[in-house]
């Protein structure tokens, strides 16, 4: 570069000693220096030749400006890729604004970039996916509408969850919990198979909703699991249908429930009523039998019954009252 | 008269596909329960790819289609818990789930946000000594539930790999309950009533 100043300026030199006019002097000193440039553009390539095809390249506008405005976006993201600032046309902004200013703008911007972006998900591109699967899908059967009717016909629940997340393994080990839910008044069983089932069974019956729920997590396997959770319920409606000879050994106090037969409260009232000689003279069995089958006597044990079952309520305890005030006629 | 839904189906055998209620219960209960249809893989990942770019590709997914014998399962509730950092991702994704709920037909029952959680950690600031000088971090969780009902084996597993492979990257996690329908079938009757005293175990 310095030897092609030193050459122009002796070129000046030349001119000026000459003592040509100024228009000319002019001239003189703009073909030196047009020369000079076009001896530096051929010099240029040779000394920085990469320098130069870089600027050159800058100057090129971004793809936005081609992108016709009913261009297809799918094509243009078609699956998750990271925000290319030429590649999308939106003026976006975004970082915290200096100050006094803006945002900054998408060219270079790491808040972009870090983001997840759903640019290949838009609602075409969503449409073209779902079209595309569509064949895969089938129908839900028209006839099980209501909650009711899937219950009716299918009366057992099989619950279990997936686990989706990024980490060093796929398996996550909660995936292999399985619930199993039963309605225990769609299942066959008779009263006593009903008492012998709930008393196997514990806790885990529920007495508002009447569901029976198993919960298997010893198998490493969800199958497995699930396998295991229906041999249970399998063997419970089998064993609870099974009378056993230790089962005639079954005390009041293991009763589920309260029953008035042969309570001491049957034998109060029978003892009160053969005092009080209400239905005249005469014992036995017969007599008790006559006894038993008078409506108020039905009516207090009805209430007794209620009572006892439920627990203590207003109404309740009224009916009682009521009873009671009959049979001693108050 | 087919059995009920398969996975791969042929198109021209359409028609015998949709059966009606009326034939599900008793030959549901002949059936041995239900199998899980897990063939689907081996097929979908070369129809996503290949049909969104070209076109031509879709009359050889069609023919790969095949319907089979197998017993659908139905799900009554598939119930999509996503969690994340950042709400906004979580806002796209659900915008996201719910149209492709909507393109497939399935029934949204419900789309809501739980509460989000804030785990709060107090640490000491400097390496060693200064317990006066602390510094607080926190890891907030947002959540977002999509309750899905009345979903068949068939479209809940194209639905769920659809939206799991588009699941953003690490910020949303995503916890699927799906809770199955079945009938049991060695349950109806006891077996003692043939031999009423019997000590087998097994059915």
């Amino acid at each position: 570069m310095a030897t092609h100043r030193r050459m122009a300026f002796l070129c000046l030199a030349r001119i000026n000693v000459l003592g040509l006019q100024k228009s000319v002097n002019r001239v003189a000193y703009a073909t030196a220096l047009s020369v000079k440039s076009s001896t530096g553009n051929k010099r240029l390539p040779d000394r920085s030749s990469r320098k130069s095809m870089g600027r050159k390249r800058d100057v090129e506008e971004p793809r936005t400006q081609k992108m016709p405005v009913d261009q297809d976006w799918t094509a243009v993201y078609p699956a998750a890729a990271p925000f290319k600032a030429n590649a999308v046309p939106l003026p976006v902004r975004m970082g915290y604004p200096t100050k006094g200013g803006v945002p900054p703008e998408k060219r270079g911007n790491l808040e972009l970039i870090k983001i997840p972006n759903f640019l290949h998900l838009t609602p075409a591109a969503i449409k073209k996916h779902c079209e595309a699967l569509k064949p895969f899908c089938t129908e839900w059967p028209s006839a099980l509408d209501t909650d009711a009717k899937c219950d009716e016909h299918f009366p057992i629940k099989v619950e279990s969850t997936d686990y989706v997340s990024a980490g060093p393994s796929l398996r996550n080990p909660l995936a292999r919990i399985v619930h199993l839910k039963v309605k225990l008044s769609s299942l066959n069983l008779d009263d006593h198979a009903r008492k012998k089932m709930l008393k196997l069974v514990g806790e885990r019956y529920c007495k508002d909703t009447d569901v029976l729920t198993i919960t298997t997590n010893s198998c490493p396997l969800r199958k497995q699991n699930h396998d295991y959770a229906m041999y249970l319920l399998t063997v419970l409606y089998h064993e609870s249908w099974k009378t056993e000879p230790w089962e005639a050994e079954k005390t009041v106090a293991d009763m589920e429930e309260y029953s008035w037969e042969d309570s001491p409260s049957q034998k109060n009232l029978l003892d009160m009523l053969l005092r009080m000689k209400v239905a005249g003279e005469g014992e036995g069995e017969e007599m008790q039998e006559q006894l038993l089958r008078r409506s108020e006597v039905q009516e207090y044990k009805n209430s007794v019954v209620r009572l006892k079952n439920e627990g203590d309520s207003e109404s309740a305890m009224l009916q009682y009252k009521e009873a009671v005030k009959k049979i001693l006629n108050l | 008269m087919a059995a009920l839904m398969g996975l791969r189906r042929e198109l021209f055998s359409l028609a015998r596909i949709l059966t009606g209620i009326s034939h599900l219960g008793p030959r549901l209960g002949a059936c041995s329960g239900h199998r899980k249809c897990n063939t689907t893989s081996s097929h979908f990942p070369l129809t996503s790819s290949t049909s969104f770019h070209t076109a031509t590709v879709f009359s050889s997914v069609a023919s790969s289609i095949q319907v089979t014998e197998e017993p659908d399962t139905l799900f009554q509730k598939v119930s999509i818990i996503v969690k994340g950092h950042d709400r906004a991702v979580l806002d796209s994704y659900e915008l996201f789930a719910t149209m492709a709920a909507k393109e497939l037909s399935i029934t949204i029952s419900k789309v809501y946000e739980p509460p989000r959680d804030v785990e709060r950690l107090t640490l000491l600031k400097s390496v060693h000594i200064f317990k006066k000088h602390r510094v607080q971090y926190e890891m907030r969780t947002h959540y977002r539930c999509i309750e899905l009902s009345h979903l068949t084996g068939c479209t809940a597993q194209v639905y769920l790999e659809y939206i799991q492979r588009n699941l953003p990257e690490g910020v949303a996690m995503e916890v699927t309950k799906t809770a199955i329908e079945k009938v049991p079938d060695h349950i109806l009757e006891p077996t003692w009533k043939d031999h009423p005293i019997d000590d087998k175990p097994s059915q």
